[in-house]
């Protein structure tokens, strides 16, 4: 009996044993594009080829080629003075006039020659190190390149994705700081699935001497630099890039791809649009993708691919969701999306008007108040249109278009007793916030308003003679030399602008 | 013959604002790190003109020692297409260009030549490091955020701004002028500044490309005014000049 | 610091440049405006012969600087220069002379030279090592984009680079690639200078 109960025991064993083997299946492996290794398609064939390079936010077209080919790249260094900021001058070192520089798109096994150019006019040597370069410095040490002369060097694209590219001159902080970056796309070899609109956009920190949007010639702060203090961060180099006229374009129905790089020198992006999710992201500028994001992170010298389709109508913003960059440091952008609206998908209005920051209304009454101010002959009717278009998407935010409010939360502009007491206060309370038990129209409220100091005081007089002449209120006129006295006699509290 | 003459001698008087300063030795610690010399570097007292040499003051020379003219100077040290293209013709300047304003579009070896020719020689680069350091008042400023900040504004304007004459920058402390804030310098050394092309391996020697075991690698890497001087010097070849690029004189003491 | 005289003497040689040169090649043609061998100055060579560079105008040649007590990369720049040669064949290889100059004139007599070529057991039909003046040194480094720096201890850090020059001494092709085995376009370019005539 021994016997046999060892048997059983065994050939119990042995049958669980075989129920356990015979239940799992054999192990999923990923497929993997092989690397650098298995990039190199062979010498290239047929006639080189000149490469199309293209100034944001605009891409060159796909190559649709099927074969490596032998591609000649030819890119300038200028230094150039432009705006940063409407007022704001900002002298930048660019690759072909732009910052970012120019797109650059070849093909995984392509050769690419590269020229890189300085012009005469250059103060500094410039050199170039591209992501997607696998050699020495990424092409740096090759192309050294002192002003008025030119380097050439060559190599082979072996790895596809979406790649940075930027100066690596000493000090090489300040060389990308001043602009000195821009992407390349290394396609896969079957190409990149077609989407409608194609658009680059690069973020950058930039740092000044001067505050934020303060008007002049700004020179690059160096310590400001180092200890990442930015006074700007911009999507292509400056805070109007993307806005208003230049806002990007789609059709509704639309698929839109955006080649996002990211120069840094220091601030990496949580990279966000309002309005839209991310249908698909290859993270990293790399070769597989993430479906259905908010946010994706860009890291400093890095780069994202994002594809969404347009559903509705309607203004989506691009921001860095570091959102204190978006509406202080200007990391804002804009893809206006024309067609008919789909009511299922999305009922409610334009964002515009309640969301932005004040840069989505045209700015034409703010530039004529400015003109007249200057010569002399500011008019009220000047100056209640200019505060208009200030007040909209600044203070309309928490305040409401319509100067009533939000009931217990944020108090009435209209009919407003605390305003008609005290105009000077009324300044102060837009210069340095307003935060406490306040009795407005004879309800309490008590909440933080935060200071308005950046806004200069002009702009200051424009918005609040706009509030004194709306919605019931009294009337009367501000003036900038006014706002001047109650800034110069009042204290900002800490972190507030000038 | 004689309006030239004339013209030379007024071109000799407007530029009789520079003349060579003593500048007495001292030691300094270096922006650059001398893998073979640790620690501060001496500099021996020498002689060194207050002021950039000026297109008056080169106008002259050109005049007189022709071979260093633009069309004639061997493009082995000049190179044809960018020496003196800023002129008028290769004997006058034009009205646009003023006499005052340092010479620029000059190579090294035009520069040496026109050194050699006063009895002179560019200085090198630790005694342009030297006297650079200094501000109105003290020998070494290099650590005053004020001092970088106004070379940096410097960089800052675009070559197309306009270039200023000489002379309108206060002396520093050793009475030298000029020295920040209006052109490059060529120095005699100006091929020794081995450092790589590529900043990112600042720390490391590239030790089979420069033989020998003295690496150079920038140390203070805060200091960028100094890095860029050094980075314009290292990109170029002798016979290249640049619109920014002027050079003056040095003299020894026996 | 170690200091090396290269004021020393008042050098004037600039300014008589032209004379010199027109003086010197009074048969001859002159040299090409980009030239190596126009750079003036006087040459001596491992058996204290002097000559001036114009004087090896005719034929291509190979040149560089290197100096004698150079502890690393000069023996393989020999060694470069030396594989570069061997590759051709040896109706080319006759014709094609090789020049290099020393960067420590101070130290690098003819002796000194002389001890150099006996070490590496150079043919002196075809090798000539020799030394000259510091600020003529300076000169052809800068002339031939060599760039260097003397040290504390007196070596000298320096790029290692083989110029190939034509027969009237325009620079042709240069490589920074040492070792045993030649940079095949470098010594293609040799090829087509010897086959030439140039």
């Amino acid at each position: 009996m021994k016997r046999q109960a060892k048997l059983s025991v065994a050939l119990i064993t042995a049958m669980l044993l075989i129920g356990c083997q015979g239940g799992s299946q054999a192990p999923v492996v990923a497929t993997d594009t092989g690397g650098s290794a298995a990039g190199d398609f062979g010498p290239p064939q047929g006639e080189p080829i000149k490469a199309v390079l293209t100034s944001p936010p605009n891409v060159p077209p796909p190559t649709n080629r099927t074969a490596p080919a032998k591609v000649i790249v030819e890119l300038e260094v200028r230094e150039v003075e432009k705006e940063i900021s409407e007022g704001v001058k900002y002298t930048f070192w660019t690759f072909g006039g732009t910052v970012p520089g120019s797109f650059i798109r070849v093909r995984q096994g392509d050769t690419v020659e590269f020229h890189l150019k300085n012009h005469p006019d250059s103060k500094m040597p410039h050199n170039i190190d591209l992501h997607a370069v696998t050699g020495p410095g990424g092409g740096a040490t090759s192309s050294f390149t002192a002003p008025g002369h030119q380097s050439q060097f060559t190599f082979k694209a072996l790895n596809a994705g979406l790649y940075i590219y930027h100066c690596a001159t000493a000090p090489v902080g300040m060389h990308v700081a001043n602009g000195m970056y821009g992407l390349i796309l290394v396609e896969p070899p079957e190409g990149l699935r077609k989407v409608d609109r194609e658009y680059y956009v690069v973020q950058g920190d930039f740092y000044t001497v001067g505050k934020y949007r303060e008007k002049g010639v700004q020179p690059f702060d160096m310590q400001k630099a180092i200890d990442e203090h930015a006074t700007y961060v911009l999507f292509n180099g400056s805070e109007g890039a993307m806005l208003g006229d230049n806002a990007l374009k789609a059709k509704v129905g639309e698929t839109v791809r955006l080649y996002v790089g990211n120069g840094g020198p220091n601030l990496s992006s949580s990279f966000h649009v309002i309005g839209e999710i991310f249908d698909r992201v290859y993270t990293e500028g790399g070769t597989r993708y993430q479906e259905n994001v908010q946010t994706t992170m860009v890291p400093a010298g890095g780069s994202a691919m994002v594809e969404f389709r347009m559903e509705v109508p309607g203004t989506s913003i691009l921001v860095d969701h570091a959102l204190f960059r978006a509406f202080n440091k200007g990391a804002l952008g804009m893809i206006k999306t024309e067609g008919p609206d789909n009511k299922a998908v999305y009922s409610g209005k334009e964002v515009d008007s309640v969301y932005l920051g004040d840069k989505a209304v045209s700015a034409t009454p703010v530039a004529e108040a400015a003109t007249a101010s200057a010569s002399g002959a500011l008019t009220l009717k000047q100056q209640i249109g200019a505060g208009a278009a200030l007040y909209n998407g600044t203070c309309s935010v928490c305040h409401q278009a319509n100067g009533e409010g939000l009931p217990a939360v944020f108090p009435p502009l209209a009919k407003s007793d605390y305003l008609k007491a005290d105009s000077n206060r009324a300044i102060s309370a837009v210069l340095n916030g307003l935060s406490g038990p306040v009795k407005v129209n004879g309800k309490d409220f008590n909440s933080v308003m935060p200071p308005m100091s950046q806004l200069n005081d002009d702009e200051v007089a424009h918005i609040l003679t706009y509030v004194l002449n709306s919605w019931g209120n009294p009337g009367g006129q501000v003036s900038a030399a006014q706002v001047a006295k109650v800034r110069g006699t009042t204290a900002r509290p800490k972190g507030a602008a000038n | 013959m004689r309006p030239a003459v004339l013209v030379l001698g007024l071109l000799v008087a407007a530029a009789q604002g520079s003349g060579y300063q003593r500048v007495p030795g001292g030691e300094y610690r270096s922006v650059l790190k001398y893998e073979d010399l640790k620690g501060s570097r001496a500099v021996a007292a020498f002689e060194l003109m207050t002021q950039p040499v000026t297109n008056g003051e080169f106008l002259k020379f050109v005049r007189t020692h022709r071979e260093w003219q633009r069309g004639r100077a061997l493009p082995l040290y000049a190179e044809p297409s960018a020496y003196l293209s800023h002129w008028q013709t290769p004997t006058a300047l034009g009205p646009v260009t003023s006499a005052r304003q340092p010479v620029t579009r000059v190579s090294w070896f035009a520069a040496t030549a026109y050194c050699e020719a006063q009895g002179a020689r560019l200085p090198t680069w630790s005694e342009w490091e030297y006297v650079a350091a200094a501000d109105e008042t003290h020998r070494d400023a290099r650590q005053d955020p004020a001092w970088r900040e106004r070379i940096l504004a410097w960089y800052a304007r675009s070559a197309g701004a306009g270039l200023g004459v000489v002379g309108s920058t206060p002396p520093n402390v050793y009475g030298i002028q000029d020295l920040h804030g209006l052109v490059w310098e060529w120095t005699d050394d100006y091929s020794a500044m081995l450092v790589s092309a590529d900043n990112r391996s600042q720390s490391e020697a590239d030790r089979a490309r420069f033989c020998g075991a003295g690496a150079l690698a920038v140390d203070d890497r805060e200091n960028y005014p100094v890095m860029m001087r050094v980075a314009l010097l290292s990109s170029l070849r002798g016979a290249d000049s640049t619109s920014s690029l002027g050079f003056r004189c040095a003299r020894s003491i026996r | 610091m170690k200091s090396v005289s290269r004021w020393s003497r008042p050098a004037l040689w600039f300014c008589g440049l032209l004379t010199a040169a027109t003086t010197a090649l009074a048969a001859q043609p002159p040299l090409p405006g980009d030239s190596v061998l126009q750079l003036p100055g006087v040459f001596v060579d491992q058996a204290s012969r002097r000559f001036t560079l114009a004087t090896r105008r005719g034929q291509p040649q190979l040149i560089s600087m290197f100096y004698a007590n150079c502890q690393s990369v000069c023996p393989l720049l020999i060694e470069t220069s030396t594989a570069v040669v061997n590759t051709l064949e040896p109706a080319q290889r006759s014709r094609l002379r090789v020049l290099l100059v020393s960067l420590d004139p101070a130290r690098d007599t003819p002796a000194a030279l002389a001890q150099v070529v006996r070490d590496h057991r150079l043919d002196t039909t075809r090798w000539t090592l020799a030394r000259t003046e510091p600020a003529v040194v300076r000169r052809l480094a800068a002339v031939l984009d060599i760039r260097y720096r003397q040290l504390e201890g007196g070596e000298f850090n320096h790029t290692s680079v083989l110029i190939l020059l034509d027969g009237q001494g325009r620079m042709l092709a240069r490589t920074e690639q040492l070792g045993a085995r030649p940079d095949p376009q470098f010594v293609a370019a040799i090829r087509g200078a010897l086959q030439q005539g140039k």
